[in-house]
């Protein structure tokens, strides 16, 4: 073989690697695109008035005024900030010790356990809330915010324990004999291994049960029924009525809620991959 | 010393239960209530604000806390609040078979109302147990609704569309006319009708079923006595069904979108709507647009659907019921009519006209002797109306028949327990 | 073989014989750890549950309920709509695959850490922070077959203009289109499940795979994704369930169900039964058969994706 065919080869071979690469990021341009879409919709939207949407074009700040005055926003974005926080860390507590117990502990009964978690995701919300809700209205559970919590804590902790079993089990079990052999129990295990480790899976969790309660409209509309503890995705409920809409108003609504989504997934993004904790720890 | 101390003890204890029975009494005097209501931010809002306001002021030892409720699942909030015993005192219902849904839980008005005040009402009808108002108000309907038919003056002219169709075949003329001038005739699609994103074809099986029937024999089609798939409604059904085929409407009827932008936009003659719509056609199109019953009958059309479709109710386990009445009642003076008809609705109380000249126009059809029907869907068990909602689009769209249409709408009927297509209306 | 022989040797969680304290402290800890979610499971979940099955054999319309067995089942069977509504649940189940395997090989090309990977996995996650509401609207407004639909103009672009799909109109094809708008709102959640898996695998096997020479799509194959099973696995129970009741809000925007029973899916038929019909027993029994569904559906896939540890 030549040099110069040598070079070529070189050349052939630089190309091909280009174009796949040049042609991986059209694609993922073309899927950010897509991605971003409701997000430019929303915006170009939410600055147009009522009448402005009918006929398709111009620019006006009169629905976010008519929003602001039309409820109170900033109230309801703090009851929603509240209320999903609290059971994010419910759920983070009892998810975080079964995961560590199905996963890694399994003793005689755990499967069973964790099939019966499994399972009770698999039945429909519409179908045993109203149970659920008669059950917590005798106790006198409506009308306040630990009401609220306890049902969305509930209703997340089998996906979120689901989930965190999954990511335990497949943690080595060798970090685990090192520090038993060192004497540590396995309770402080837990605390001071496990956990550390999982924190893309704690990211995980916390991030997707952020939008999931977030987003809630049938257990927030039943649970809290006063405008006073309402969340945000509830309030925006009432803006359409049976024989009117207001589109507009709607789309500036749902940009204010999808706001603190977007920030909880940005800051907590960074900690999705472990990366070199994994090494470090051996 | 100790039977001293006793008596103070007893003594102080009754002071203050007398103290307190008394501050009771005294704060009795003021009442607050609870009102819900699922109108979103529309001018029914408005109106109910208002009203509110003005009744506060005339009666100040009342007090009502409006409470805007989520328009979707209103109904299902309310029942979990009636399980729950959490239920506002006053709340918006809809009329009809709707609202005899929840007679239990509603307080019927029968001892409140004298005859005269009812036949005062003009939806008292719809509105009361069994719809027999001697039987008892069970609503107190807030303003008139209208189904209706507008057009474009302008693009009717333009297609050379003399006089305004009154019946199948005067409209299949003018869709002929205004499909050969390049326009649209009839625009059917999702919005604005935010019921749902498909076209609700309860506004035109109301105009079918007024070129068949009286309006009191609209029960026969409650109990079956009348069944869906008789040979008049399958005539009548089928020739709306063509209407895209024959090229009277747009092609994609069931999915396109913003269709009162595009009538408003001068791009279709005519559209079928509620008269919730009547400010922003206005608004946007003056002295253009006009109000026509929709012709879809053989014989020239002759009823007009008008109808209170909501109002406002008390609850049978308010513990203020009377006070709660007492709002009812005021929304039949003349103070609430004309709050009422400046809020762009129009009132439901005889002998009062809205600001709204497309509103009077309305108005006129019923003075000028076409006969009132009430809005089909709130008449017909709402099974049905599901049924009914999902087959006829379909059928519309082509993708059936409306004879099959129709069977299932008659199959959803059979089906339902007795007690649900009896002679009570339930 | 005897009996016991054969026992001891099927496969099942390896048991340890509490001899030693460590594996006493061991199992003694697992319940502990387990208590937590157990009290709360239990009593805030399976309790309505249990009375869900209860109200299955009942017609209970929210205030008073009367017993009437098997009946409950075999009127809803009778029902066909209720056999339409199964039908278009097999149809969606079609959807989880691609649901699957579209985010897996985007996380498979982020996870190469390609330039912009950060800005990318922000962006393909974003959408799941939009109501369904929102949604809704823009698929509707994406399958709209006329000038303004944004598939008309894709396919108009592409010179493929004669095409003119009018998905959302018709009862056969709506479903199809909900299928593609659930794929897309899906596709973060996945995709972030799969990078928390990715996360899990030892960067020394990436690295001793590149010394012997492997190929990025080798190792993707023979490395990546069989330690990435049971995150395949959990994410395909996760998109079923999400499949199968948690679309409610979505297809009541998008097509409310129709054209006729086109995209009325099991979850549909119930919120309408319990809600708006406010049959809340036949909607206890359809949620039962839900339940069943979704139960032998993640069973089968179990069986398919059968993992080793």
């Amino acid at each position: 073989m030549s040099a110069i065919d040598w070079m070529e080869r070189q050349g052939v071979a630089v190309w091909r690697r280009r174009t796949s690469k040049s042609l991986v990021y059209l694609v993922l341009l073309a899927v950010t695109a897509i991605m971003l879409y409701p997000f430019w919709l929303m915006g170009q939207m939410s600055f147009r008035s009522l009448p402005q949407y009918y006929l398709g074009k111009g620019f006006s700040l009169t629905t976010w005024h008519d929003l602001f005055a039309a409820l109170p926003v900033g109230r309801e974005m703090l009851n929603s900030t509240l209320i999903t926080l609290t059971a994010i860390l419910v759920i983070l507590a009892v998810s975080t010790t079964g995961g560590y117990a199905l996963g890694k502990l399994r003793y005689r009964l755990s499967g069973v356990v964790f099939l019966v978690v499994a399972s009770s995701m698999m039945v429909p919300m519409q179908s045993m809330i109203i149970p659920e809700y008669i059950n917590l209205a005798r106790l006198g559970f409506i009308n306040h915010y630990y009401g609220a919590i306890a049902v969305y804590a509930a209703l997340g902790a089998p996906f979120a324990t689901f989930l965190m079993t999954t990511y335990f089990r497949r943690l080595p079990e060798d970090v685990i004999e090192a520090a038993l052999i060192d004497g540590l129990g396995y309770g402080t295990v837990f605390f001071k291994i496990m956990l550390p480790l999982a924190v893309p899976a704690i990211v995980t969790v916390a991030v997707l049960q952020f939008i999931q309660i977030w987003d809630d409209l049938l257990v927030g509309l039943l649970f809290l029924q006063t405008p006073a503890h309402r969340t945000i995705t509830v309030g925006l409920e009432t803006i359409p009525a049976q024989h009117f809409q207001d589109f507009p108003m709607e789309m500036a609504g749902s940009l204010v809620s999808a706001l603190p989504a977007v920030v909880v997934y940005l800051v907590f993004q960074r900690y999705l991959v472990r990366g070199l904790t994994m090494g470090m720890s051996k | 010393m100790r039977r001293i101390i006793g008596a103070c003890v007893a003594l102080t204890v009754l002071a203050v239960l007398a103290g307190a029975a008394f501050a009771a009494r005294g704060s009795s005097r003021s009442v607050t209530l609870t009102l819900w209501h699922n109108y979103g931010t529309g001018g029914n809002a408005v109106a109910t604000k208002n009203l509110v306001a003005a009744f506060e002021k005339q009666n100040p030892n009342i007090k009502i806390n409006v409470v805007s409720q989520p328009g979707g699942n209103y109904f299902q909030l309310l029942q979990a609040a009636w399980i729950a015993h959490t239920a506002p005192d006053l709340s918006v219902e809809w009329t009809g078979l709707f609202d005899t849904k929840y007679e239990k839980q509603l307080l019927n008005l029968k001892p409140y109302f004298t005859t005269g005040e009812l036949n005062k009402i003009n939806g008292a009808r719809w509105s009361s147990s069994n719809f027999t108002p001697s039987q008892g108000l069970l609503v107190m309907p807030l303003e008139n609704q209208f189904y209706m038919g507008f057009y474009n003056r302008a693009l009717f002219k333009k297609a050379g569309v003399t006089s305004v169709p009154t019946d199948w075949s005067q409209l299949f003329a003018a869709c002929t006319k205004l499909k050969a001038a390049g326009i649209t005739p009839i625009v059917y699609g999702a919005d604005p009708q935010a019921i749902g994103p498909n076209p609700y074809p309860f506004y035109d099986l109301s105009y079918i079923a007024a070129g068949l029937f009286s309006p009191t024999q609209l029960k026969g089609l409650y109990t079956g006595q009348i069944p869906w798939t008789s040979p008049g409604l399958v005539k009548e059904v089928g020739l709306w069904a063509s209407m895209p085929k024959k090229g009277c409407t747009n092609s994609d009827v069931l999915t396109k979108t913003n269709i009162l932008g595009a009538f408003m936009k001068g791009q279709a003659a005519m559209i079928i709507d509620g008269n919730w719509d009547t400010a922003t056609l206005r608004k946007a199109m003056g002295a253009n647009v006009a109000p026509f019953l929709p012709p879809f009958t053989g014989k020239p059309q002759h009823g007009v659907v008008q109808y209170s479709g909501d109002g406002f109710s008390v609850s049978k386990e308010s513990s203020h019921q009377k006070e709660a009445v007492q709002f009812l009642k005021f929304l039949t003076t003349p103070t609430a009519a004309r709050i009422i008809s400046q809020a762009g609705l129009i009132p439901d109380v005889q002998g009062f006209s809205a600001t709204n000249p497309l509103a009077n126009q309305m108005l006129a059809f019923a003075r000028t002797g076409k006969t009132v029907y009430p809005m089909i869907d709130n008449v017909i068990q709402g099974d049905v109306v599901t049924t009914g909602m999902k087959q006829l689009d379909a059928a519309l769209g082509g993708d059936i028949s409306a004879a099959s249409a129709l069977k299932s709408m008659k199959q959803t009927l059979d089906s339902l327990p007795a007690n649900q297509r009896g002679s009570v209306y339930h | 073989m005897s009996l016991q022989e054969a026992l001891a040797d099927a496969p099942r969680v390896r048991r340890r014989k509490p001899r030693s304290p460590l594996a006493a402290q061991r199992r003694r800890m697992g319940i502990v750890f387990t208590l937590p979610v157990a009290a709360l499971i239990g009593t805030l979940l399976l309790i309505p549950i249990g009375q869900t099955f209860y109200y299955s054999f009942t017609n209970w319309d929210g205030f008073t309920s009367q017993w009437i067995g098997f009946a409950a089942y075999r009127h809803l069977f009778a029902n066909p709509e209720f056999v339409t509504v199964l039908e278009n649940n097999a149809v969606m189940v079609l959807a989880i695959p691609i649901a699957i395997a579209l985010p897996l090989g985007v996380a498979f090309l982020l996870n190469t850490h390609l330039r912009g990977w950060r800005f990318f996995r922000s962006v393909f996650f974003l959408p799941t922070a939009v109501s369904w509401v929102v949604i809704a609207f823009v698929a509707r407004r994406f399958f709209d077959p006329d000038k303004q639909g944004i598939l008309r103009g894709i396919l108009d672009h592409t010179g493929l203009g004669f095409w003119h799909p009018d998905l959302l109109a018709h009862e056969h094809s709506a479903l199809i289109a909900v299928m593609i708008t659930f794929i897309w709102s899906v596709f973060g959640t996945n995709m972030i499940i799969f990078l928390a898996g990715m996360s899990t695998i030892d960067q020394e096997i990436y690295d001793a795979a590149k010394v012997d020479g492997a190929g990025s799509f080798t190792v993707m194959l023979r490395i990546t994704f069989p330690l990435l099973k049971r995150f395949v696995q959990f994410a395909f129970i996760i998109s079923l369930i999400t499949a199968f009741s948690a679309l409610f809000s979505l297809i009541i925007v998008m097509t409310n169900g129709g054209p006729g029973y086109g995209s009325t899916t099991l979850e549909f038929f119930i919120y309408e039964q319990a809600f708006t019909e406010n049959n809340f027993g036949v909607g206890a029994t359809a949620g039962v058969v839900l339940f069943v569904l979704v139960f032998a559906v993640s069973m089968v896939q179990l069986r398919l994706l059968r993992s080793d540890d």
